[in-house]
């Protein structure tokens, strides 16, 4: 098993709309190729965790970046695991009308997040706490975060 | 349209015959037998003038394009049309004029087109004169190329730049004033690009008229005349020798500064504006033992000691969060395993790129390790210098009363003996005065001590816990050596009426006493606890689970001076001398019970002897 870590931009800000197809797309393909992980939306940003296996990553991540949603896809950590992190795959990010967000299978509020499973490395929470603040921004995510304060 | 064709008869010029054309030119109103002049209709008054000079003269003439304003529907303004119009006089046999012939051919079509023309070629003028303002005042050297690559036209600026005479020949100068390194690759450059079609842009170095070489951006574009074939190639030259040495410059300052960093025997890194690590010098490669693509972007967390690694992970979220400078002292693993103390730096520079940030790890472990043996030492120093004093205050004042029995016994002595020898009365005297002056150096030693140590100084009502946490805190090197976890509790008595500098140079014994006697083989664990007896008088308790002690019958023997229970122990042995003895002179007491191999309890009563 490996996972990847990567970080880009919204070529054009994505609606409720497109968030929540993206959201329902990749639940069911991912839950149909055992990936798992985390998104991060916000004003464009946008940082992805996966995990899985790496015959099925691989192809995937290839896929992703070349999604024409997104641009300048710049892969951060690409590396074998022993254990997964994530029970599934989940979205998090800012609805502009948040009520018919809340009941969505896989849908996260970003201040709702849990902080960074302790199954990762340090070195791999860190990360990912770096890429959710350069996703939120700092008022979403409090200094001090997470896995770290354990 | 058919030509109009009309004849004028006699001098009056009265119309004849007027074909269907001439008629639509006419206009209805004209008549057979009419003259000219009473029924002009579209006639104007010039050509009616001229018709009479051209029967009058008997010679005909022709007028091209003349306009014709035709009548149209009453509120549209009449359409200029344009006729080219033959006049030719008419005979009788060979009699005088007898009339005129009208011709007229509509030429409108042909005359707007010319007009158009006319138009096109004053606009053509007006904007060649515009390109050639242009590319005369603007700085760039303008050129036309051939295929042949001989210069079809080069703008003055080139003249001034290279100084050059205007008859200079072009095609032979040009390539003399490129610098002879950048020659033959522009040569090739632009013959390969002429070769094929399109168009170049390269940079050289040019002559300038003072003998210095620019460098020169040259660009141009090819002129198709038919799909892959170009026949011009249209250019301009641009200085752009400025800009080069500044990017040079920028080039060179940063490559010596990677070298300055690289050559560096410490670690220094740099990291984007969301706290990625894009680059590592080389020696932290030679540190660590790892590469750059090992450590990755968060990796450098991973050669931290591990129990630290959290703690300066959080702080580096908090800088990236703020922007605030990082710090921070930890332990960082060589590539042998080795962990060494260094002092970790980082500082966000923001400029026009945005931030980034700028770190450094210094390597303090010599300089720590030093300072912790000095502490250490300075530790220890400190306390024996303390028991000291304390020992000389109470083996001061231990010695007044055997010095008040001696005095006693010598007075006695004195009155009851008689001395022969008066040299036994000096000696007598001497004596007496060797006994006083015992007394002024214990008395002197007792307050020189005082003075300093504060042993007699008032009591106080004292809290136990901060008293016992600062106590502690001088002895964190010994504890964390013994790997000793400390439980206090003052809750049943947390104050004590004490005097301060006593009650903490007790607490520092009998820590102290319990962390040397510490049992190897397991960690110690001291608890020390106040209470109150029934009486409601304060007690400490202090227990530990060291190695013991052999107690022996007689009354507290631990308690002499220098006696060491375990010889091979470093200590002044004083210790407990002085614990008991401050207790003593306060009115308390000190129990001890003690199993070998499982510890010892110190029980003090304060206030009950
Ligand atoms: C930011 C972003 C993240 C994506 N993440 C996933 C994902 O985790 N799993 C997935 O199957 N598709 C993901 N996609 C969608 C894929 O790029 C692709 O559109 C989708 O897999 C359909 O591919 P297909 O047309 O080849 O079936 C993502 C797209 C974007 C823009």
């Amino acid at each position: 098993m490996i996972h990847i870590v990567y970080m880009s931009r919204a070529v054009r800000p994505l609606s409720d709309q497109d968030l929540q197809e993206l959201l329902m797309q990749c639940r069911r393909d991912n839950a149909a190729h055992n990936v798992t992980g985390v998104l991060f939306y916000s004003h464009g940003n946008i940082a992805q965790l996966i995990e899985g296996e790496k015959e099925v990553l691989e192809p995937l991540f290839e896929t992703i970046s070349r999604d024409g949603r997104h641009s300048n896809v710049i892969k951060l950590v690409d590396k074998p695991i022993t254990v997964r992190s994530f029970s599934d795959w989940s979205m998090a990010f800012h609805p502009l009308e948040p009520s018919g967000f809340e009941a969505l299978q896989g849908f996260l509020l970003p201040h709702h997040l849990p902080p960074p499973p302790s199954s990762l490395s340090i070195a791999d929470s860190l990360l990912v706490d770096l890429v959710k603040l350069a996703v939120f921004g700092a008022e979403e995510v409090p200094a001090g975060l997470g896995a770290l304060d354990a | 349209m058919p030509a109009g064709v009309a004849t004028l008869q006699g001098a009056e010029l009265r119309y004849g015959f007027v074909n269907e054309a001439m008629q639509a030119v006419l206009g209805p109103a004209v008549r057979e037998g009419d003259a000219v002049a009473e029924h002009p209709g579209a006639i104007p008054t010039d050509l009616l003038e001229v018709m009479r000079q051209v029967y009058d003269a008997d010679r005909p003439f022709v007028a091209k394009a003349y306009c014709l304003p035709l009548p149209t529907t009453a509120d549209e303004k009449p359409a200029p049309r344009y006729f080219d119009i033959a006049l030719e006089p008419v005979h009788e046999g060979d009699g005088p004029v007898s009339g005129l012939l009208l011709f007229a051919v509509d030429v409108t079509v042909q005359e707007e087109a010319r007009q158009r023309a006319h138009h096109l070629s004053i606009e053509t003028r007006r904007l060649d004169t515009r390109l050639r303002v242009l590319t005369e005042t603007v700085p760039q050297i303008t050129f036309t190329v051939d295929a042949d690559s001989r210069f079809e036209y080069v703008s003055p600026q080139w003249y001034y730049f290279t100084g050059q005479p205007p008859t200079a020949d072009l095609n032979a100068i040009w390539p003399l004033l490129i610098h002879p390194d950048d020659r033959l690759r522009v040569l090739y450059q632009s013959d390969t690009a002429r070769a094929s079609g399109v168009g170049w842009s390269y940079e050289y170095r040019l002559r300038r008229h003072d003998g210095q070489y620019r460098w020169m951006l040259s660009r141009a574009l090819p002129e198709l005349h038919a799909p892959d074939q170009a026949v011009f190639w249209h250019g301009a030259l641009t200085e752009v020798h400025d800009q080069r040495e500044l990017a040079d410059a920028l080039r060179r300052g940063e490559a010596e500064l990677r070298f300055l960093a690289d050559s560096i025997p410490e670690l220094i890194w740099t990291a984007t504006a969301e706290g990625f690590i894009d680059y590592y010098n080389h020696y932290t490669g030679e540190y660590s033992g790892l590469t750059k693509e090992e450590l990755g972007p968060t990796g450098w967390i991973n050669l931290l000691e591990p129990s630290e690694q959290a703690g300066a992970a959080r702080r580096w979220v908090q800088s990236i969060a703020t922007g605030l400078p990082y710090e921070g002292l930890f332990r960082m693993r060589r590539h042998d395993g080795r962990y060494r103390w260094h002092i970790i730096r980082a500082r966000q520079l923001t400029d026009e790129r945005g931030p980034r940030w700028f770190g450094t790890c210094t390597d303090v472990d010599d300089q720590y390790r030093l300072r912790e043996v000095l502490q250490t030492q300075y530790d220890e120093l400190a306390r024996t210098n303390r028991d000291l004093d304390t020992f000389v205050y109470t083996a001061s004042h231990d010695l007044k009363q055997p010095v008040l029995n001696l005095r006693g016994l010598f007075d006695e002595l004195r009155r009851s003996a008689s001395f022969d020898d008066p040299e036994e009365g000096e000696i007598v005297g001497m004596l007496d005065e060797a006994l006083l002056q015992l007394d002024i150096t214990l008395q002197d030693l007792a307050a020189t001590v005082q003075e300093q140590r504060g042993l007699s100084a008032p009591v106080e009502a004292l809290d136990l816990r901060s008293v016992a946490d600062e106590v502690l805190l001088g002895l964190r090197a010994q504890v964390q050596e013994a790997e000793a976890t400390v439980s206090l509790d003052f809750e049943a008595a947390p104050t004590l009426t004490y005097g301060r500098a006593n009650l903490r140079s007790i607490l520092h014994n009998l820590f102290s006493n319990a962390l040397k006697f510490a049992d190897p083989a397991r960690p110690l664990h001291l608890t020390v606890r106040s209470s109150l007896t029934d009486a409601g008088q304060p007690v400490l308790t202090v227990q530990d689970n060291g190695m013991g002690m052999e107690l022996p019958g007689r009354p507290a023997p631990v308690f002499q001076p220098f006696a060491r229970q375990h010889p091979h122990i470093a200590g002044a042995g004083v210790g407990m001398y002085l614990v008991q003895r401050i207790v003593a002179s306060r009115g308390g007491h000190l129990q001890v019970s003690s199993t070998v191999g499982e510890g010892t309890t110190f029980t003090i009563h304060w206030f009950e002897s």
